[in-house]
């Protein structure tokens, strides 16, 4: 296989009718506007690297089975756990999305829970039987945790104009805990799976660019900061990155977390199967071998993430689009959403190293008010602050995913109900929003939808 | 204090909310996770007390699980693994569906659809046939293939990616549908042509549709619904279904030991129902509904083939299939894998002699395509349901393993014989 190969590999649908055309495509960014533009594999792969890419895409698909099994590999699902893949938080590498009633079920969501106070690294203090997570999901023979339903409320707004926009508020109830009641001061903080496409860029940023971040962010009065988070494998707290609170150190560990936290899948760095006290059937339950997800497999899975690549901008030449550019510019959103960042050196990759990228985030955690407020505290983000999460590819997701709910809980239902919700320090951004005529507010979406 | 107000709603908010009985319903399955997830968010929908629990599992390694005492918790099998179904059947494994089958078809040509005796029948399809790159045909000027005997021509020699049965989950009951359609001897001369221009793919995590799609190479014989899904999803891709078409049938049964045989039911009336057929439409599906009715409905371009058998009727019955399926592993392996380089050499070599060939030659000639092509056991021998039994145990049961291994000892000197005989007498004739 030549070096170029595994470009036309794995890009080899990015050409089709229909969908708007994208910009030229540079470094980690695709033209692609195709239902498999979260799914693209960086091209310039020697190919050791792109058999194990390959590994990790299958991986990443891969539905698992519970122990004791036959295909020892892939074994290790539960005891107990949310989803049997990867994919299915995440479908298509995209976003997942919340349930519509309270009787359907959690399928691409969870729910973290924590107890008020901090652990020995001043993270969220796990329930000390239902552990970090609740998890749904038991293998025959050990039940599920519990049930979280979700029902919205409705209030409307009237934005400047006279326009009146409904948005809706989730209200979540435990159903059955199987485990004993849950105590009243419990934390607990939804999560739709978010895309995971441009992690490796976002890893590949460096500390001094994201603290450089918050300190423009000071000057123009905002109180924006990066979380220090425990990094179980440098054993010392550094700047977290990942996860909707930026409370996850590295990729490697995001993954591994995701695993054991989301599948019960046992990794080197979580060799523990993920039963609290009091969860005897969990405990008797077999394990695959150990740990379930082997290093190996752990680094084909990281590679494939950190390859991923990223769609280009679409219809940037619009006028629409490029109005709503400057308003995005002019009312402030940029300023926490920064277009542009180059990544620094990258010595475990250095396919990432200093790229110019386009993330629209600054990778630091903002208050983002009482109407987004989850309430539980994780390391230094606070129980209103969020991380800025990264608009790239978000033009796309209602196409990919067939869905338009976004922010980290999935509430609202568009683009302009998203935006709708900042607070806090982006309350005077979202006015402004509110205040601008629907023809302008329409091109920000428009810009939104280009991205 | 805001903080506090906060957490005291969302507080209420959590213990508000009654408390919602569900009754609990496992389905072991090997569908991936598109199919599955929009069965379970569509199923969910229209019965929503019903919580439904998936298990995963691949079909080599859900008989086993499905064996156990109370089978494993498992109330509904869904899967393509007609073996199981059969073998499971055998053992009691399995209720009587007890459902409305009302609109269903009982055959597809020489296939049937559902059990006889009523324990399982068809919840879908998928067809064999060739992913094509249309853009790579044209650049070398290749036509397309219509059939399995064309995928032999000498003009496609270099131009095919071939899975390898051993190592690739769809490819051995398509690998046995040529030997069916074209029977042993000449099913086996197909295949040495087909192996003699194609590169094999042993990885399930290169998809064909990566190796055609790259324009390494311009056609790959696949199952249908990953090259169709790529389709819909963008990929400049064409699917051939050769005529006549094979298809891998999957099924759905309701266990023996299920505690809640009417949510059972129900899951099974949902899949073969309209709307369940339906959701095999989805881009990230793209399988083949069982439900003919449902085909009025179809989005444009997709393959239809209960229409298309009426024109070239549907030939091959995997049932009578799958006990040798090991074995013709096996023997891809020790007549193709194995010796992949020579055996291309040695056709190149054929090839360019018969091109040239005079009557003195074609005698010679005829002996160097049998040397290449014949396989080392007849027919008789492969139908045997004792040696296809050896090599089906042979995973399971070591005992087996050495007397498989054994034979493919034999097997090999034997091809190696032959293949020394071929190389000599190509040089003869290029002298």
């Amino acid at each position: 296989m030549n070096a170029r190969l595994p470009h036309l590999l794995l890009s080899l649908s990015c050409c089709l009718a229909g969908p708007p055309l994208a910009q030229a495509e540079t470094g980690f960014e695709i033209a692609d506007a195709s239902r498999e533009a979260y799914s693209r594999i960086h091209p310039d792969l020697p190919k050791a690297k792109s058999d194990e890419v390959f590994r990790g895409r299958s991986l990443f698909r891969q539905s698992w089975v519970i122990p004791p099994a036959k295909d020892i590999e892939i074994a290790g699902l539960g005891p107990l756990y949310n989803q049997i893949s990867c994919l299915s938080c995440h479908p298509k590498n995209g976003r997942g999305q919340p349930p519509e009633s309270p009787q359907q079920a959690m399928r691409s969501m969870l729910i973290r829970l924590s107890l008020p106070g901090e652990d020995e690294h001043g993270g969220p203090l796990p329930h000390p039987v239902y552990g970090g997570q609740l998890n749904e999901q038991g293998i025959p023979g050990v039940p599920g945790e519990g049930r979280v339903s979700v029902d919205y409320r409705e209030e409307t707004i009237k934005l400047a104009d006279g326009e009146s926009v409904k948005l809706r508020k989730p209200v979540y109830a435990f159903v059955d805990p199987q485990y004993g009641k849950l105590p009243a001061d419990i934390l607990y903080s939804p999560r739709v799976g978010p895309s995971v496409f441009g992690l490796g860029l976002l890893e590949a940023i460096d500390e001094q660019t994201i603290r450089r971040l918050a300190e423009d962010g000071k000057r123009q009065g905002l109180q924006g900061h990066p979380n220090l988070v425990w990094d179980a494998e440098r054993q010392r707290s550094i700047i977290g990155r990942f996860g909707l609170k930026a409370n996850v150190a590295s990729l490697k560990q995001q993954i591994a977390g995701a695993f054991i936290g989301d599948m019960g899948i046992t990794s080197s760095l979580h060799r523990q199967e993920n039963c609290g006290a009091a969860q005897t059937a969990c405990k008797q339950a077999p394990s695959a071998r150990q740990p379930e997800l082997s290093d190996a497999q752990l680094d084909a899975v990281l590679l494939y993430l950190r390859l991923l690549q990223v769609p280009a901008r679409r219809n940037s030449d619009e006028s629409n689009v490029s109005q709503g550019e400057k308003l995005f510019t002019e009312i402030g959103c940029g300023t926490c959403h920064t277009p542009t960042l180059i990544t620094g050196d990258f010595p475990e990759l250095p396919i990432l190293s200093k790229q110019t990228i386009h993330p629209y985030t600054d990778l630091l955690v903002h208050d983002m008010g009482e109407g987004l407020a989850d309430g539980r505290p994780d390391f230094q983000a606070g129980g209103k602050e969020w991380r800025t999460p990264p608009l790239w590819g978000i033009g796309l997701v209602e196409r990919i995913n067939e869905h338009s709910y976004f922010l980290h809980d999935g509430r609202a239902r568009n683009l302009a109900e998203a935006v709708l919700w900042h607070g806090g320090e982006a309350l005077p951004s979202k006015q402004r929003f509110a205040d601008l005529p629907a023809g302008k507010r329409q091109s920000l979406i428009r810009f939104l939808e280009s991205l | 204090m805001k903080n506090l107000q906060l957490l005291i709603a969302l507080i209420l908010g959590l213990t508000a909310y009654p408390a919602l009985a569900k009754e609990k319903l496992t389905v072991l399955t090997a569908f991936h996770e598109e199919v599955v997830s929009r069965f379970e968010t569509a199923f969910e929908q229209q019965n929503p007390d019903i919580d439904l629990q998936i298990l995963w599992r691949m079909p080599h390694d859900a008989q086993p699980y499905l064996s156990q005492p109370q089978q494993g918790g498992v109330d509904v099998y869904w899967s393509a693994a007609q073996q199981n179904f059969n073998v499971l059947k055998q053992q009691g494994a399995w209720q009587k569906l007890g459902i409305d089958r009302s609109g269903l078809a009982d055959r597809l040509g020489a296939m049937p659809l559902s059990d006889p005796e009523g324990t399982f029948c068809v919840s879908e399809m998928a067809g064999y046939g060739f992913a094509v790159n249309p853009a790579y045909l044209q650049k070398h000027g290749l036509p397309l293939p219509k059939t399995w005997l064309d995928l032999a021509d000498a003009r496609y020699q270099g131009h095919l990616a071939l899975p390898v049965p051993s190592k690739v989950g769809f490819a051995p009951m398509m690998i046995d549908s040529v030997l069916r359609q074209y029977g042993w001897e000449q099913g086996w001369a197909v295949l040495a042509g087909i192996a003699a221009n194609a590169r094999l793919v042993e990885s399930g995590a290169t998809f064909i549709t990566d190796i055609i799609g790259s324009g390494e190479r311009g056609i790959g014989p696949a199952i249908d619904f990953f090259t169709a899904s790529a389709i819909a999803n963008g990929a400049p891709l064409q699917f051939v279904y050769p005529e006549p078409t094979a298809y891998s049938p999957a099924h759905v049964a309701i266990t023996a030991a299920s505690q809640h045989t009417e949510a059972a039911r129900r899951f099974v009336s949902f899949v073969l129902s309209d709307s369940g057929q339906k959701i095999l439409f989805h881009p990230d599906i793209r399988k083949l509904p069982a439900r003919p009715g449902v085909y009025k409905d179809k989005p444009d371009g997709y393959f239809d083939p209960f229409a298309a058998s009426a024109e070239h009727p549907v030939v091959y019955d995997p049932n009578g299939a799958i006990q040798r399926l090991a074995l013709n592993n096996a023997l891809f392996d020790r007549l193709f894998s194995d010796h992949l380089q020579r055996l291309q050499n040695l056709w190149l070599g054929l090839r360019k002699q018969e091109q040239h060939a005079d009557a003195a030659k074609a005698a010679r000639l005829l002996k160097l395509r049998q040397l290449l092509t014949a396989p080392p056991i007849a027919a008789a021998k492969a139908q045997e349901p004792e040696l296809q039994k050896l090599f089906a145990r042979r995973a399971n049961d070591t005992q087996a393993e050495a007397e498989a291994k054994s034979l493919e000892q034999a097997w090999a000197k034997d091809i190696e014989q032959r293949y020394a005989e071929a190389e000599k007498l190509l040089l003869e004739l290029e002298r």
